[in-house]
């Protein structure tokens, strides 16, 4: 295992340089320590982008390619050194050399603090988006009183203290593999899915073209369905078709029924006009595979949400689709289908404005929302760090921008 | 009338502290007159060899001590005050003690919400550190978030109630400075301990 560790000052003689170099030769036989100075950085300034700076490239370079990284920090005015803070701002700007790479703090101390609120605010940095280290938590090594701690050979004169650094070390060489291992991806992987509806499934109604635009009256044909005033029986009740269809478009909402095979196969306003749905339907598209449904950028996410639902990792997943303005709080909400058995039978995609739904609520009651409106930027540090890089939640976007019923 | 320095605690062209720091001088210009002093001459600190401080350093410490206050505005780099900012803060502490016992009011803008919280409590753990010893006016915050659309274009602040803030806060501080300035029976012997101060003599 191959680990740097870097000197937190730019001071000619620093105890924390010792300390590192104590810890390169003692441990020598345990694991591989290369000593990084921050020297020659140059100071920060987002109109100066000095990313390509030697000095920067090098740290870059060697923390890049290390294992895992220890830090050595003295404590100046309560916190880090500028020197030390002015670099991890160059490395959490252009350049993010310290994502996801394990990290170990120690730091050394005239004072008999042995710097704990300097190592308490490296913590916080470390922790920025823009930097997103993984700080090793507890075994925290405070060297205090460091003129005398070392003798005229450089050695840590106290047992017990060189003991303490030993366990931390070998601590944090455990800690290194457990967070290599969190980095790993995923090994699961969700089955495809076939967006096409290539296949078919008992329900399916063969033999004719799925994208067809009368594909609606052909089936109902082929199969001799039932409409009308013609009677239904339901868990539980009986309706005729007229009731069914005038029950289903006096929902508040979009309804849309994919079956498990991602065939689409209806949806409930049909006599609205397009223009007035969030989600405009046509009605050739009853019918189509779900590939048809979508465009293709979406056809990824849509898949991610299918497979969530199949696998039933998820019972629903939702999705603020905030383009019809500040007036509403359209959710598209894909919801899974099951039959008695639990077998999955395609998903309820539901679109719902949820703003009067809250209004209503807030008028009845007589309350208001705290904090006045919904603040959409939850994660603030994102632009909070100027020099850090954005946090985007990771989560697929379904269709967040167009529609997710767009004819493609 | 009060003689305050506004330090702006970045060093960017384009900052919204500035802004911020901008909106007070001109809003507060019946009850005090406010310097704005950027940082971008600010060398990174180093303890130098000729054990002398830079010139751009001892021109704002002698502001510093013959203004009746301080108002900082800090962004937030990496939850925390950008290294400029802690910079200058170790250059003010490094030989020269402007800011012992000098009352500071602590203020800041961000881009995100947040309105740069983490940076304003590290900023008052500093200025308490034993070399810098400023009298922070307590109990008091500004935050100002989404910082980029806070200001219309003339430079106003947008937010009735933020303005109002400023206000109220503003008028605190210069009752605290008042009070401050009786709090001054261990500045002499504070004076000699940071001035004698050397850690090589542990």
């Amino acid at each position: 295992m191959k680990l740097v560790g870097i000197v937190g000052s730019n001071a000619e003689q620093s105890y924390n340089r010792l300390l590192l170099k104590y810890i390169a030769t003692h441990f020598a036989e345990i694991v591989d320590v290369e000593v990084l100075e921050i020297r020659d950085v140059p100071m920060f300034s987002q109109d100066d982008d000095q990313s390509a700076n030697p000095a920067i490239q090098y740290l870059n370079r060697k923390i890049m390619a290390a294992d895992g990284v220890i830090i050595a920090t003295p404590e100046h005015n309560h916190t880090i050194p500028a020197s030390l803070k002015n670099t991890l701002e160059w490395l959490s700007y252009q350049l993010h050399p310290l994502d996801g790479k394990p990290v170990m703090i120690v730091g050394a101390s005239y004072y008999d603090q042995g710097s704990s609120r300097a190592q308490l605010h490296l913590r916080q940095v470390l922790d920025a988006p823009g930097v997103n280290a993984v700080v090793m938590p507890g075994n925290e090594f405070l060297l205090g009183t460091v003129k005398e701690a070392f003798d005229d050979a450089h050695n840590l004169k106290d047992a017990d203290t060189v003991a303490f650094l030993q366990t931390c070390l070998g601590k944090f060489l455990q800690f290194v593999k457990v967070t290599q291992a969190m980095n790993q991806p995923q090994p699961e992987e969700l089955p495809t899915e076939d967006l096409t509806a290539s296949g078919s499934i008992d329900t399916t109604i063969e033999g004719i073209d799925k994208e067809a635009e009368d594909w609606v009256e052909q089936a109902a044909a082929k199969v001799g369905a039932i409409s009308g005033n013609q009677y239904v029986q339901l868990d539980r009740g009986i309706l005729t078709v007229d009731q069914l269809n005038a029950l289903l478009a006096s929902l508040p909402m979009e309804i849309t029924y994919a079956d498990s095979n991602n065939q689409s196969l209806y949806y409930n306003l049909n006599r609205q006009p397009a223009d007035e749905m969030f989600a405009p339907r046509q009605p050739g598209q009853a019918g189509n595979p779900l590939a048809k449904c979508h465009p293709k950028a979406a056809q990824k996410h849509v898949e991610w949400v299918i497979q969530q639902l199949r696998a039933g990792k998820q019972d629903v997943v939702r999705m603020h689709v905030p383009k019809h303005g500040d007036d509403q709080f359209v959710v598209h909400n894909y919801q899974a289908l099951h039959a008695t058995d639990g077998q999955y039978m395609g998903i309820n995609e539901y679109i719902l404005d949820f703003k009067p739904i809250v209004d209503w609520y807030l008028a009845q009651t007589g309350q208001t929302l705290a904090g006045g409106q919904v603040d959409a930027v939850s994660s603030a540090s994102k632009t909070q760090s100027a020099p850090a890089a954005s946090a985007e939640p990771t989560m697929p976007v379904v269709d967040a921008v167009s529609s997710a019923s767009k004819k493609s | 009338m009060k003689q305050f320095i506004g330090i702006v605690g970045s060093n960017s062209r384009q900052s919204t502290n500035r802004e911020l720091l901008q909106f007070m001088q001109q809003r507060f210009e019946s009850e005090a007159t406010i310097e704005i002093i950027d940082l971008n001459q600010i060398p990174l600190f180093d303890k130098p060899s000729d054990f002398q401080v830079p010139a751009a350093v001892t021109e704002i410490a002698a502001k510093i001590t013959a203004a009746d206050g301080v108002i900082i505005s800090t962004p937030e780099y990496d939850h925390s005050v950008p290294a400029v900012l802690t910079s200058l803060l170790a250059w003010l502490s490094y030989k020269i003690y402007p800011l012992l016992d000098k009352p500071v009011m602590i203020i800041g803008a961000s881009y995100g919400g947040l309105g740069s919280s983490r940076a304003q409590s590290h900023l008052r753990q500093i200025l308490d550190a034993p070399e810098i010893k400023a009298r922070v006016m307590p109990s008091s915050e500004f935050l100002l978030g989404n910082s980029l659309a806070a200001f219309d274009e003339h430079g106003q602040l947008k937010s009735a109630d933020q303005v109002q803030k400023l206000d109220g806060l503003l008028a605190d501080f210069l009752v605290f400075v008042g009070i401050t300035e009786q709090l001054n029976h261990a500045h002499e012997m504070a004076q000699k301990e940071a001035a004698h101060f050397s850690w090589e003599n542990l």
